[in-house]
């Protein structure tokens, strides 16, 4: 089934494109982004129910004008045939206002004009079941019977939540050269079950997601057993001795891997900031030779997929480190001209409220030659890391954080059963990529969860690649 | 736009009760790089979330549930009555127990004022950037960006029990990134200091701070692997260490059996040796961006005492979630005060230490009691001198540390908390980075 274009955004066209012609006569550069995403998010619990909207929902605009020295931005989100002189009174007189302001008071970096190419275009995604398609009675009867099911897997569970999130995600981006529509699902779900034996708690989750829709749905019922089982099992677990160990990382650690140790690192408006450590290395060897890592809106489909950016950049397939090597990084589109390089479509918003920064999008090392059978059995001693929890990124000193669920043992080559958790997984990001020695023919992207710029700007982001052998500090 | 969306809620006849909560929000964002403003923005948005509740039975069994959404400002009445719709249709198969919404009754709370409203967003552009940048004046080091959040808020809740109140508030935040070079490679830490009114001193301390920690990690060695050392936690992530009584209290986690603290239970355990933990929770706290007179619910609030001297006095959370525990209705409080402890800061560090103040991202789990993180900057005193040391993890248990556990007399505030500067703990695991 195919997405719909939201027709709240339809309708708003001319009186955008009034808006725009307008804002034109003051400003040499007018954008705007109008966004309609709208989602419901379902959570079914053995202590209640909850229905509400996503998190990702937002109804809004936000206009980007060259103020004569570099850009400035105006958010709102009331707009009508009524009203829209008012609106257009507003945006230039608070705009006027702050540029007096500043001119008067601040110094000011500069930035050209935003030079387009005319282009018209339209992207329609689609999934194998569309929202509207199972009503709200039937999504939480088959995530009760989820919740029935899940409660029979063991007397040691205490809590078992179930969400399941559905987003319909509408762009239209117009500006002096450009109108560009964009409509794609996308859902996420979560199972989280907490398991008490005596005074010991533990929880644990399992999420999935992607270009879907309520077929997420059963993909869901099928990690019930085992992310039970799994948290079961972190009740015999034990706190790991601190040191460096050789490890064998899961796609989704290897996910998370990418993402923080190396992703966030060539974001290139850290680059403009002179914050990337990256900016020395392009050229140069930064990983292992069999490493190879690719980001883009186009370069995989996941959560992170589109066919413009919230700039109105068409998105890419950018290849960041080819065997080993930093090919580049990726961009929005003022600091792809601050830098002269060509920005790479990855400018995102995390709403409509919120100032565009370079993001990534699906971001991957690509699968290698080996089995993950091959990859035990060349461990003497160390351990295969399951279960993302949390990273941060440290763009300047390579640092890097990844708190993770568990780590098997693995001994002469074989699982001895023993289970440690939680692990963090701490080090410099150079020697943890050089030190990767094995990659698996396995490939899967994860697209839960969000991506924060520090501690805000949450975005959808999907990340992984195959499992690697590589040697950490874990504590 | 209320009133509209009141009016067409009464058309509905399937409805039980409704809950408005609306926004209105003015803002001002300044995004800095070095000393020079690289873009601004301004916004002005409206936002309302309805929340509707539908009771039901259903084998003899009855049921209140809840559905919400936001009524965006740019709907059609059409589109508002087909929300509603949609709205009590989801509800009437949402099964929760019955539970009261708040009524009118209730105090009327203390309101916080904000020094930020005696003029225009825009007006306070050149003051506040001079505070950021005023302790920026060294040649190795300062601001390397900056970003200012600005943001003015009229909020008013409304419900069908005849609850209808309203306040303003301002909040504010200024993130940060500080760097420092000395002869080997420039290093950066990350701040964001959160604020509901404009006070210059407390940006020239916490930036003149960052800058200063910036500088000792320029010069910080590997940290050691060390074992069985007691460990000081200062500043930032002592915060997030107290989140675990702060959950561990809450009704939410009550009623779903993530918490199994019972009022009248020493949270510390039994055999207390270091201090014993008083936390009172103040819905009214001074320079904190979670002030509020009422919570979501439009529930009046007040400040209470959750724990003394390590047992708890009460839980606290919504109307919804109180009456399913038969207690009192607190609201949900935001803001957590702990008291000093026994000791002073010098106290603490006279036996051989580590001291951790930046971290990656220190985290907390509120269920579990796990918490760990790797070290950005540390101080490891070995009895003789002290050296500034970076990398490596903590990680431990606050089950197994909370009850040697020491607490500075020094206060500090960071936003919404209010408690030590500095803890004392002993049993955590350092990873250390050296042979």
């Amino acid at each position: 089934m195919k997405a719909k274009m939201s027709l709240f955004l339809e309708d708003s066209k001319p009186i955008l494109r009034k808006l725009l012609k307008t804002l034109q006569l003051d400003f040499n550069y007018v954008s705007i982004l109008a966004s309609d995403t709208f989602g419901t998010s379902y959570r079914v619990t053995i202590n209640g129910v909850d229905v509400k909207d996503s998190m990702w929902n937002e109804r809004g605009f936000v206009v980007r004008v060259h103020n004569g020295i570099n850009y400035s931005e105006f958010s709102f989100n009331e707009l009508n045939k009524e009203n829209i002189d008012d609106i257009i009174s507003k945006i230039t007189t608070t705009l006027n206002l702050q540029k007096d302001i500043i001119r008067n008071n601040l110094v000011v970096n500069e930035y050209p004009l935003i030079h387009e190419e005319p282009i018209k275009r339209s992207f329609i995604g689609e999934v194998k079941i569309h929202p509207d398609e199972i009503n709200v009675k039937e999504k939480l009867k088959k995530m009760s019977v989820m919740l029935e099911k899940a409660k029979k897997v063991s007397n040691e569970l205490v809590d078992f939540k179930i969400s399941y999130t559905e987003n319909e995600i509408s762009k239209l981006y117009i500006s002096g050269e450009k109108e560009l529509e964009q409509a794609y699902i996308f859902s996420e779900g979560y199972l989280f079950p907490t398991v008490r034996r005596g005074d010991k708690t533990k929880d644990n989750f399992k999420g999935h997601s992607g270009l879907k829709a309520v077929e997420l749905l059963d993909e869901m019922e099928a990690s019930i057993v085992t992310v039970i089982k799994d948290a079961i099992e972190l009740l015999d677990s034990e706190p790991i001795i601190p040191g460096e160990y050789e490890i064998i990382c899961s796609p989704e650690i290897t996910g998370l891997i990418v993402h923080e140790a190396f992703g966030h690192g060539v974001e290139m408006d850290m680059f403009v900031k002179d914050r990337a450590k990256a900016v020395n290395y392009i050229g140069k060897y930064v990983a292992s030779p069999l490493i190879t890592m690719h980001d883009g809106g186009i370069a995989a489909k996941d959560v992170s997929s589109y066919m413009f950016d919230d700039e109105g950049t068409l998105a890419t397939d950018t290849v960041i480190i080819k065997a080993g090597i930093l090919e580049t990084g990726m961009s929005d589109l003022l600091s792809a001209m601050k830098l002269g390089t060509v920005p790479t479509g990855n400018g995102k918003r995390s709403s409509f409220e919120r100032k565009a920064y370079t993001r990534m999008t699906n971001t991957f090392f690509t699968p290698g030659e080996n089995t993950l059978e091959e990859m035990i059995s060349s461990l003497k001693y160390g351990f295969l890391l399951e279960g993302m929890e949390s990273g941060m990124e440290d763009p300047k000193n390579w640092g890097i954080q990844c708190m993770l669920k568990v780590g098997r043992e693995i001994k002469d080559g074989h699982f001895t059963g023993k289970v440690v958790s939680p692990v963090i997984l701490t080090g410099y990001v150079p020697d943890l990529l050089s030190s990767i020695s094995m990659i698996s023919k396995d490939f899967e992207l994860f697209g839960c969860g969000a991506c924060g710029k520090g501690y805000k700007e949450y975005v959808k982001v999907s990340d992984g690649g195959p499992y690697i052998k590589a040697k950490a500090r874990l504590g | 736009m209320i009133n509209k969306v009141i009016s067409l809620l009464e058309i509905n006849k399937k409805i039980s009760g409704y809950k408005i909560y609306e926004t209105n929000t003015e803002s001002v964002e300044l995004f800095f790089i070095k000393k020079s403003l690289d873009m601004d923005r301004a916004k002005v948005v409206s936002h309302l979330m309805l929340t509707v509740y539908v009771d039901f039975e259903e084998e003899n069994a009855h049921f209140r549930g809840s559905s919400s959404s936001e009524i965006h400002p740019t709907m059609t009445e059409e589109a508002i009555l087909r929300t509603i719709e949609r709205l009590s249709f989801s509800a009437s198969f949402v099964k929760n127990e019955v539970y009261p919404l708040p009524s009118k009754e209730g105090n009327n709370p203390k309101i916080v004022i904000s020094n930020l409203n005696e003029k225009p967003l825009s007006e306070w552009i050149p003051e506040i950037t001079e505070a950021i940048y005023k302790e920026d004046i060294y040649d190795k080091g300062g601001i390397n960006s900056a970003e200012l959040f600005l943001n003015k808020n009229t909020t008013r809740i409304v419900n069908s029990k005849g609850i209808d109140v309203s306040y303003s508030n301002y909040d504010g935040t200024v993130e940060f990134i500080t760097t420092w070079k000395e002869k080997e490679e420039e290093i950066e830490l990350y701040r964001n200091v959160d604020f509901s009114s404009f006070n210059p001193e407390q940006l020239h301390m916490e930036i003149a701070n960052m800058i200063s920690q910036c500088k000792d990690k320029a010069l910080a060695k590997p940290t050691p692997i060390l074992d069985k050392i007691p460990i000081l936690l200062t500043g930032a992530p002592v915060k997030e260490f107290f989140l675990y009584y702060y959950d561990q209290a809450s009704a939410i986690s009550a009623y779903e059996k993530e918490s199994t603290l019972k009022v009248g239970d020493n949270v510390q355990g039994e055999n207390i040796i270091g201090d014993k933990l008083s936390i009172t929770l103040d819905p009214q706290l001074n320079n904190s961006t979670f002030s509020v007179p009422y919570d979501d619910d439009g529930f009046p609030l007040s400040k209470i005492e959750l724990y003394k001297d390590g047992i708890l006095k009460r839980n606290f959370g919504s109307v919804r979630y109180c009456h399913y525990l038969n207690i009192e209705p607190t609201g949900e409080i935001c803001n957590i005060i702990i008291s000093g402890g026994s000791k002073l800061k010098s106290e603490l560090k006279q036996t051989p230490y580590l001291e951790l103040i930046a971290f990656s991202d220190f985290q907390m789990n509120p269920v579990t009691g796990y918490f760990a993180g790797e070290i950005r900057l540390g101080y490891y005193y070995d009895g003789n001198s002290i050296i500034s040391v970076t990398g490596g993890s903590i990680s431990g248990n606050i089950k197994d540390v909370h009850s040697n556990m020491y607490l500075s007399k020094e206060l500090q505030q960071d936003n919404d908390f209010v408690g030590p500067e500095t803890i004392l703990l002993n049993g955590a695991s350092i990873a250390g980075c050296t042979e």
